[in-house]
């Protein structure tokens, strides 16, 4: 079994535990932030697959936007969310485990030039081509989707609303 | 790495949407829902990126890569809505647990 194979059976074992943590814990703010590191380690397994544009694209809209979005959510919805149980420490056991993830993305993105399976063709210049070419109806669709949900969005939240 | 089985792939997101499918049913407040449901979506990602760095043919595995580009986009939508309804839930009801969402069974 070599470096990328170990490191794969790694990430995926901290992305179920990860998955499982985020589900499990007492406390919102410690799923938001298990979550985050699912997300990290997710990105990471793109790395490892050949796909270094999902890759950054996991860590900008994943770990940035959705956690920051939720963060968000909880946030408005929490009248105490720096209350006691947030301030506590997160423990050896999860910053060991938060470790190995981020020895692992090192990893894994140190790897990804140099491995012999890395084909051009998955450079992000040819994804985008076939992107925005015989995918566009599908950005097209997803643009569409996005600008109704918007709408929906502020419809729902919109002040004066009637409960 | 093409050593490993596939099958060990489809173990990982088929755990990570069993994961999910267990959020999904065994908690209550609506932000722990959501990110149930992020889980899962993103073990199916994880199906297209795979498939497409295992595929023999350079343009199937593009069209997987673009696919899951796509997904990613319909799965941040679907955290925006949903935090909306939080939102909305929140201020029609005082919290965001959803077992106290019944105006619309009454």
């Amino acid at each position: 079994m070599n470096l990328p194979e170990l490191a794969f059976v790694a990430l995926a074992a901290v992305a179920v535990v990860t998955a499982l943590l985020a589900l499990l814990v007492r406390e919102l703010v410690h799923t938001i932030m298990w979550v985050a590191v699912f997300f990290v380690d997710l990105a990471a397994i793109y790395f490892l697959l050949e796909a270094p544009f999902l890759g950054v694209l996991q860590l900008g809209v994943y770990a940035g936007a959705v956690t920051v979005l939720l963060l968000f959510g909880i946030m408005v919805t929490r009248k105490r969310i720096f209350s006691r149980e947030a301030a506590t420490g997160i423990g050896p056991a999860s910053i060991a485990l938060g470790l190995l993830a981020f020895v692992f993305v090192v990893t894994a993105i140190a790897e990804y030039p140099t491995a012999p399976q890395a084909v051009n063709v998955y450079a992000p210049a040819a994804l985008s081509a076939d992107l925005f070419g015989p995918h566009g109806p599908w950005l097209l669709l997803l643009g569409i989707v996005m600008l109704t949900s918007v709408v929906g969005a502020i419809y729902l939240v919109r002040e004066g609303r009637e409960a | 790495m093409t050593a490993l089985p596939p099958a060990a792939f489809l173990a990982l997101s088929g755990a990570l949407l069993g994961v999910g499918i267990f959020g999904l049913l065994s908690r209550r407040n609506f932000v722990l829902l959501l990110v149930a449901i992020e889980i899962a979506m993103n073990a199916a990602i994880l199906n297209f990126v795979y498939f497409a760095a295992f595929a023999t043919n350079p343009v199937v595995g593009l069209s997987g890569q673009s696919i899951a580009v796509v997904v990613v986009g319909f799965a941040a939508t679907e955290v925006a809505v949903g935090l909306a309804i939080v939102l909305a839930l929140n201020r029609s009801q005082g919290t965001i647990d959803v077992r106290r969402a019944t105006e619309l069974k009454e």
